[in-house]
């Protein structure tokens, strides 16, 4: 569009019908025939608007008369076009102004869009943190609740030692006596009998003891909470009582064999890695049925000893495999796994220098290698 | 910015009296429009509202011919200056090919008049000009009343900027009006010159293209 600015045409100034109306008026007054012209024609007087000759006023007056006349009009076309320019920079500004005010508006939503969008992250940002928080609740708990357990263990472990100490030496001395009173029993039939029978009663029982003795033992290593410092551990035996526990704890028989090789000892936190054995385990049993086989083997090549943990359960899909050391990442039905187990291991390898790689197949099983570096290897 | 139509060998110019409400813009231009007697010479349009302030904008058109033909039209306006009109300023100071600004010399209005500048500065960039390089003259307007800041003050402060020395006026007297606006045309000449070759082409040269379009009634130039 014309800036309000450009020179007007006469006819932006005057329509047609008022260019007749004013040219019939003048002719009126001057006592003939004018009219007023875009174009030059002979005898006409220039019409000038700014410097510029805009127009002719054409008429059959005398050349005094038309000149008047022409400036008559000159006079009317300043009012007219003082009144045009105003109106056209009103309009220019009255856009402009608008132009700017839809800037700002659609400025405007885009810093609401900003806002919300900022409002709904730091929504999501909340509830992530929430998350955190009760993550760190239940992890505390879990902690708690082990150690409680622990402490616990440690506690009936010890109780239970006296009375099994004295149970299986009375059991021992019961089986001399036995032995003593078969010599005094005139021989027969019927008493050779009984006495074999209490015989094998008393057998059964020291077994008893004995396997009572190596749950008690075995509580007492995994619930060896008070130990605050590294110590020499021998992971052979860690492994044998994580595995006792693991059957002793389980509902069905678990088949678990175990190829240990002689290994120096490491020092270490042998509760914490025994927990992590443990948690190991505890997942190798979780995922195979009643035919599988766990097979648990260690072994030590130059600085670097290994401990192999070997199922052929089910397998871990990929995705799975992705994420299994992630904190309270868990497969199992809300209540039956804390997702710790795992997460846990990992950082009790990290304690140790050491770490815990993962091979697993759908459908072949799992392989968890625990790989500890000693560098104090003779 | 100015207009060349080769065609009719015409060359359209524009100058914006800017400044703070009340300091003078549109007495400058009546001033001017009594004083000049410049070649051509149109009518002068105010545009005011009842109360004598300016609503939209002044304008007075003055042109000149020269011998080999070129026809060279100058446009002076005026831009409202209260505070509230700033898009019709802006709309106004929009290609503008130099600018006269009006400050009041009374010491009450030094800050109107940083504020006005202020506004001149960020316009002019809005539109895509920069007010280093614009040709520029600043005038203080009102000498003739008491407590104007003295001259010597005002051309120290001024001392540092591109539009040292300072144009003093007291325009509602006639006097500095058209010595402002002869500088303004001594500042204006040699960018137009660089850009349209005004000696090389058209036979202005400086003293030429001030003289014609500035020619005065009261003191005619020599």
């Amino acid at each position: 569009m014309r800036s309000f600015e450009d020179d007007p045409r006469l006819a932006d100034l005057l329509s047609a019908d008022q260019q007749a109306r004013l040219g019939q008026l003048i002719g009126a007054l001057g006592g003939g025939r004018v009219s007023l012209e875009e174009q030059h024609q002979a005898g006409a007087e220039p019409l000038e608007f700014n410097l510029e000759t805009i127009g002719w006023l054409q008429g059959e007056l005398p050349a005094e008369r038309l000149d008047a006349a022409a400036r008559l009009v000159e006079f009317v076309l300043l009012f007219v076009a003082k009144y045009r320019l105003a109106a056209n920079l009103h309009n220019d500004t009255t856009e402009a102004s608008f132009a700017e005010l839809q800037r700002q508006h659609a400025a405007l939503q885009a810093s609401e869009a900003r806002y919300k969008a900022l409002s709904e992250q730091l929504q999501e940002r909340v509830e992530d943190q929430v998350k955190v928080i009760e993550q760190a609740q239940q992890q505390l708990y879990e902690t708690a609740r082990l150690r409680a357990v622990g402490q616990l263990a440690a506690g009936v472990a010890h109780e239970i030692n006296n009375p099994i100490g004295f149970i299986t030496s009375n059991l021992r001395v019961a089986g001399d006596y036995l032995d003593e009173l078969a010599e005094k029993v005139p021989g027969g039939h019927s008493a050779s009998l009984l006495l074999d029978d209490f015989r094998a009663l008393l057998r059964e029982s020291l077994s008893g003891t004995q396997r009572i003795a190596r749950i008690v033992a075995d509580l007492k290593t995994f619930s060896n909470i008070d130990q605050a410092d590294f110590i020499p551990c021998d992971l052979n035996a860690l492994l044998t009582t994580s595995c006792h526990l693991l059957q002793a704890e389980s509902q069905q028989a678990i088949d678990v064999r175990l190829d240990l090789a002689p290994l120096p000892k490491l020092a270490g936190y042998p509760a914490k890695l025994s927990q992590a054995f443990f948690n190991v385990l505890d997942n190798a049993a979780k995922a195979i049925d009643a035919e599988g086989v766990i097979r648990v083997g260690s072994r030590l090549a130059e600085d670097v000893i290994e401990v192999i943990i070997e199922d052929n359960g089910t397998g871990i899909p990929p995705d799975v495999q992705e994420r299994i050391f992630d904190p309270f990442f868990t497969t199992r039905a809300v209540g039956s796994g804390t997702g710790l187990g795992l997460s846990v291991a990992r950082d009790i390898m990290r304690a140790h220098r050491g770490e815990i790689l993962l091979d697993s197949q759908v459908g072949a099983g799992t392989r968890v290698t625990l790989r500890f570096t000693c560098p104090n290897t003779p | 910015m100015a207009e060349y139509l080769d065609s009719e060998r015409k060359l359209n110019l524009k100058v914006v009296y800017y400044g703070p409400a009340l300091s003078g813009k549109t007495t400058n231009l009546m001033q001017l429009h009594t004083l000049l007697n410049p070649q051509r010479k149109g009518e002068l349009m105010v545009l005011e509202t009842r109360d004598d302030r300016t609503l939209f904008f002044d304008m007075l058109p003055i042109g000149l011919r020269s011998q080999e033909g070129l026809d060279l039209r100058l446009k002076l306006y005026t831009v409202p200056g209260q505070v509230q009109h700033d898009s019709t300023r802006k709309a106004v100071l929009s290609r503008a090919d130099g600018v006269i600004f009006v400050a009041d010399s009374q010491l009450s209005q030094q800050d109107n008049n940083a504020t006005a500048f202020d506004n001149l500065a960020d316009n002019l960039q809005k539109l895509g000009m920069d007010i280093e390089s614009l040709p520029l003259v600043v005038q203080f307007n009102k000498r003739d009343l008491p407590d104007a800041i003295d001259e010597a003050t005002l051309q120290a402060r001024w001392a540092q900027t591109p539009w040292s020395p300072l144009s003093l006026a007291s325009a509602l007297n006639g006097e500095g009006v058209v010595e402002s606006f002869r500088q303004l045309l001594r500042r204006l000449y040699p960018v137009l010159d660089r850009e349209y070759q005004l000696a090389g082409r058209h036979g202005i040269d400086a003293e030429a293209f001030v003289r014609q379009l500035s020619a005065a009634h009261e003191a005619p130039h020599a």
